[in-house]
């Protein structure tokens, strides 16, 4: 519905997304999250991998700025190198699911005759809970962190392609999409000018969510003992390695934790600020 | 509408038989031998031969596929490697406490959200509003298993108000079992308040909107009873609507939260199961589950026949 | 009946105690890692299985406080002919089994004979047995066709173990254990409790075994495979006894009014297990340079953290253990990498990545292994590795061709031929023609002084051959409710004698 309509009026959400201070907040939170894991250790300004076992579990300090954990490893330093992972597994997820996620609804939405099929296989894949499916894929195919990007991306790609089925269908009937078939341009160029223009942003909502929400799956994954290769540390990895020192060194639990917490939160609000934006009728009570 | 009935189940035959050819496939994926997988490393290869034999790993794929089918339809989903019993058995005796606690947690979720989120709504805007949404956003974007911990350590163990695990041990009385399934429950609660309330705020705000709340408000009905008269009326749509959109985070949840606290639910099963290589029992449990979420939007898309007169199909 | 029948039936029993109340006096409960895979004890080397099983089922002979061997379902300590070869083991009279009959010889035979097919220790020493026979209705005569000193240590020992089953259901598998211990198999529901309960026909074994009073009517040993889940069910109440939990929680264990910290000390050593059939490790050289690169005291600090809980000592038993003594001890914890990087070289190393295979199953295996990389990678190795769960660590370390070192640990065991990791037909295939005369040795001499000299030459060869790699002592910490009398500090905490005060 919310999709419906911004395909009748074209998107001017960044005006209406920057009225939202709880969402601007959030941006630049999520914006400095990001630039902190990827930027700091380039520039080589924290300390990474170096262990030092007689400083283990050390708290928080002038030598340590988030303390050591078990290694005697600077937790500073992990937790960005761990974001990387983290972030990078959202990110994946989120393009992943919905570069399959379009094709599909695309697809289903101009060919009449696929889209039956492709509806039903998409609620077929609906119908598996992320956590239980990516398990038993990950159990399947190995803990690497390409396959919990690829078991995430299958779980989230059907929400996605339900969205874009959706607008299609709408966007496909619009005048000026038949004026353009009639005119004879093809389908796909239709597809990518018109149509896939008209959806992006409903769909740039939806892979915020994914990205948010694929980021507390492979923390659950890890707990579950089946993420990631835990030489490859991610948030949830560290979450979960913090668990046993939960009573001796509780900032390893603390920090990891609030970068999840803190990421996916600002992603949600983010989200969030652009549906709000995006929905016209909302947009005018607020 | 007994057209439209008529097509949504014949939808759900269509997705639940593709819900049990991708469980198919996904087992057949696994790289090796599904037998020699089954019996594991100390197997002879004379007994590899023989359970593929039985299995009916020699026939040709589609007979194998058509044979699962068939067997699938009639409740057989195949014997548990590790506990050597069917894994329709094994499911049944685990189904109990994540039944409850996918109801609880929802019921739980329900009580916060509902009236929050109804709130939310009325004083749009408001730093109530956005403070109770990002309060609720908070709390569902911590690790559900941390959240477990951390109820667990403190207000199990500690203070003492909560079992701390388990779930009552053998012989334990229904009471005793339910109560075990407090804590968890609230936890998963708690994780899934965010999506109900921002759900909440959403139709509340769609109904303002509507046509006969603006009559009512022009009338000169205050904003408060306008809320309350047709809101609660109204309250049983999002409701009906969030089971169905809940049940599979819920599911998703349990699995953690049942191994936080460990409750011998389906989730944990699946845990052990993934553990343990039972892949009879991680397609088993995979297609009941996704059964059951078939199931229960059929029946959430039915109810909405039933409460809102507005839904014509 | 089979083990889908015995479910059945347990959950016919479930459904009675349920409609009666379960009456909470007189239960114990107990956390331990895991479910039991098996009640068959000789199918099994998992402890878990020896904690449940060794209440119910009773070998021939035992262990007492000291680890010296002593009679259980025998009645005296063998007689021993001159020559070492047989063994005449007179059995205790008047022992009922659960099922009510009462064990003969004819028991004990099929048994042992079972044993010797089924057991991975039992097939270990087959070669040796010439022949078992039933000498008497209450008494047994085992042959050997050379003499072998472990023999009744094998016998006693409750992993593989050798236990007595009545004659009528000896099988290939044993789904439903019958046994002659205090308490007997009452209902397993999977992945939630096994129920065990007083057996009214128990009779008491000798002196020396010591009574196994039956206090507690009841014995439940509930899975929790998460150590965070066992130390909070045993600090809210909700567990007597909790097996293996981190060291970590030891303060706040001890804080705790409810509930006492329970250190095994020390409890047993963790091993780098050496890959001697293919891989790099099959050099000399290689072997040495991960002895010289590894810094034993740091590897034991990161898994453990105090010194409480762990001393870098290379001996391969620790002091108090009659085993003890300080043979090739000059090669534990060299801590050199630049002396590892030496015999990199002679090997003629070429960058191959060295394989250490390991699991989060239990941290301070992974936790080693971290500290191990590091020093291997500082002395020149390229190391790759396997962090995998513990069903793919059991599958992939019976194959030599997926690993070069696998980390595992063992307690300290009372008989040092106990441990299979010295013998070629170990998975590690140390295959030295020096250490396999040694070893041979140790086991036909039966004077225990002369034992002690000669396992000290094990130990050197150990050291002179890398045959594996100790990396130290480790204290294992249980923990019991305040509550709870009875138990003794052992790798397999046992309940009978066990009470819980008003």
């Amino acid at each position: 519905m919310a999709a419906a309509s911004t395909a009748m009026a074209p998107p001017s959400f960044r005006n209406l997304l920057f009225q939202r201070p709880a969402a601007v907040v959030a941006l630049v939170v999520f914006v400095l999250i990001v630039a902190a894991c990827f930027l700091l250790p380039m520039l080589g300004l924290t300390e990474i991998g170096g262990m030092s076992v007689r400083k283990r579990l050390t708290p928080p300090g002038a030598e340590y700025w988030l303390g050591a954990d078990a290694f005697g490893r600077d937790v500073l330093g992990r937790l960005l190198v761990a974001g990387q992972t983290s972030l990078g597994i959202g990110l994946g997820v989120a393009v992943i699911s919905s570069a399959v996620g379009i094709l599909i609804g695309l697809v289903a939405g101009f060919f009449r005759r696929l889209d039956t099929p492709l509806s039903r296989v998409i609620d077929a894949m609906m119908a598996f809970p992320d956590i239980l499916l990516a398990l038993s894929l990950v159990a399947i195919f190995g803990g690497t962190m390409m396959n919990v990007i690829l078991a995430l991306s299958v779980v989230y790609a059907p929400r996605i392609a339900r969205i874009v089925r959706a607008s299609t269908l709408v966007i496909r009937e619009l005048p000026y999409v038949e004026a353009a078939r009639a005119l004879g341009t093809r389908t796909p160029t239709i597809m990518v000018t018109h149509v896939l223009r008209n959806i992006m942003s409903p769909i740039l909502v939806q892979a915020t969510f994914i990205f948010a929400y694929a980021m507390l799956a492979e923390a659950g994954l890890s707990f579950l003992g089946v993420g990631v290769d835990p030489r490859t540390p991610t948030w949830g990895i560290m979450v979960n390695e913090g668990r046993q020192y939960i009573d001796t060194a509780f900032f390893l639990i603390l920090f990891p934790g609030a970068a999840i917490a803190l990421s996916v939160l600002s992603l949600q609000i983010v989200g969030d600020g652009l549906r709000d934006a995006l929905d016209p009728r909302l947009a005018k009570e607020t | 509408m007994s057209r439209y009935l008529l097509r949504r189940v014949i939808g759900m035959v269509v997705v639940i038989f593709l819900v049990l050819t991708l469980a198919f496939i996904l087992v057949r994926l696994a790289p090796g031998d599904p037998a020699s997988l089954l019996l594991g490393p100390d197997a002879t290869p004379e007994e590899v031969v023989a359970l593929r034999v039985r299995l009916g790993l020699d026939q040709p794929i589609f007979v194998q596929y058509g044979t699962f089918i068939g067997n699938a339809l009639q409740g057989d989903l195949g014997q548990s490697l590790f506990f050597n019993q069917p894994v329709t058995q094994v499911l049944a005796a685990r189904a109990e406490p994540t039944m409850f606690l996918a109801l609880f947690s929802l019921l739980v979720a329900l009580v916060i959200a509902t009236p929050i989120g109804i709130w939310a709504a009325y004083r749009r805007g408001s730093v109530l509003d956005q403070g109770s949404i990002t309060t609720a956003m908070l709390a569902a974007s911590v690790p559900s298993f941390l959240t477990g911990l951390i109820f667990q350590r403190y207000l199990a163990t500690d203070l003492g108000w909560f079992p701390a695990s388990g779930y009552g041990g053998a012989g334990a009385s229904f009471a005793d079992r339910m109560w075990h399934l407090v804590l968890p429950s609230i936890t998963l609660g708690i994780t899934n308040s965010a999506l109900i309330l921002r759900f909440t705020r959403a139709s509340m705000l769609d109904i303002l909107g509507e046509d006969y709340v603006r009559t009512a408000r022009a009338k000169g009905m205050t904003e408060r009873r306008v809320v309350l008269r047709h809101a609660l009326k109204n309250a049983g749509i999002p409701i009906i609507t969030v089971v169905g959109l809940t049940f599979a985070l819920l599911v998703s949840g349990a699995v953690v939260t049942e191994r936080v606290f460990n409750l011998p639910g389906m989730g944990n099963l699946v845990v052990n199961a993934v553990l343990r290589r039972d892949y009879p029992v991680i397609q088993g449990t995979l297609i009941v589950v996704a059964g059951l979420y078939v199931l229960v939007n059929l029946l959430t898309d039915l109810l909405y026949l039933v409460v809102d007169k507005r839904v014509k199909y | 009946m089979t083990f889908r029948a015995f479910c059945l039936a347990t959950s016919a029993a479930l459904a009675m105690s349920a409609a009666t109340g379960a009456n909470a006096a007189g239960t114990i409960e107990v956390a331990i890692v895991g479910d039991p895979d098996t009640f068959d004890p000789m199918a099994s080397t998992k402890d878990v299985v020896s904690i449940v099983t060794q209440h119910f089922m009773e070998t021939l002979f035992t262990f007492d406080q000291e680890w010296k061997v002593v009679p259980l379902l025998a009645a005296a300590m063998p007689r021993i002919s001159e020559d070492g070869l047989t063994y005449t083991i007179p059995l205790r009279e008047g022992v009922t089994f659960h099922d009510g009959s009462s064990m003969d010889s004819a028991d004990v035979l099929a048994s042992l004979q079972r044993w010797e097919e089924v057991a991975s220790r039992g097939q270990g020493i087959a070669d040796k047995i010439d022949s078992i026979e039933a000498s008497g209705p209450n008494e047994i005569t085992i042959t050997l066709n050379q003499p072998y000193s472990p023999l009744l240590s094998l016998l006693a020992f409750s992993n593989s173990a050798a236990v007595i089953y009545p004659e009528e259901i000896i099988a290939d598998t044993i789904d439903t254990p019958v046994g002659t211990g205090p308490y007997k198999l009452e209902a397993h529901a999977p992945d939630q409790y096994t129920q065990l309960v007083r057996f009214d026909g128990y009779s008491q074994p000798g002196e020396a075994a010591g009574e196994r009073q039956q206090i507690a009517d009841e014995i439940r040993f509930v899975p929790v495979p998460d150590t965070n889940t066992r130390v909070e069910g045993l600090l809210s109440g909700q567990f007597d006894y909790a097996d293996s939990l981190s060291t970590e929680a030891y303060d706040r264990i001890e804080a705790s009014d409810v509930a006492d910290p329970v250190l095994l000390e020390p409890f047993g050593w963790p091993i780098f297990a050496v890959n001697h059939k293919k891989g790099m490790m099959t050099d000399l050289n290689i072997r040495k340079a991960v002895q010289a690169a590894l810094p034993f005291d740091d590897m034991m600090f990161a898994a453990f953290g105090d010194e409480k809980f762990f001393q870098t000592d290379g001996a391969l038993y620790p002091e108090g253990w009659a085993w003890r003594n300080e043979a090739g001890l000059d090669q534990y914890n060299i801590n050199d990498q630049e002396k590892a990087a030496e015999y990199l070289k002679e090997a003629g190393y070429d960058g191959t990545p060295f394989r250490i295979l390991t699991s989060r199953q239990y941290e301070f295996h992974y936790q080693m292994a971290e500290v191990a990389r590091m020093a291997l990678e500082m002395a020149g190795f390229t190391v790759q590795m396997d962090v995998v769960d513990w069903a793919t660590l059991a599958q992939n370390r019976d194959n030599p061709d997926l690993w070069d070192v696998y980390i595992t640990h063992s307690p300290f065991l009372p008989e040092p031929a106990l441990t299979s990791s010295f013998f070629a037909t170990a998975r590690e295939g140390w295959d030295n023609p020096e250490k396999n005369k040694i070893l041979d040795q140790f086991t036909s001499e039966t004077d225990p002084e002369k034992r002690k000299e000669i396992f000290a030459q094990l130990q050197q060869v150990i050291y002179d051959d890398v045959g594996l790699i100790k990396i130290g002592n480790f204290n294992a910490l249980q923990g019991k409710a305040t509550a709870l009398s009875g138990v003794n500090p052992s790798p397999w905490p046992a309940f009978w004698n066990a009470s819980l005060a008003e």
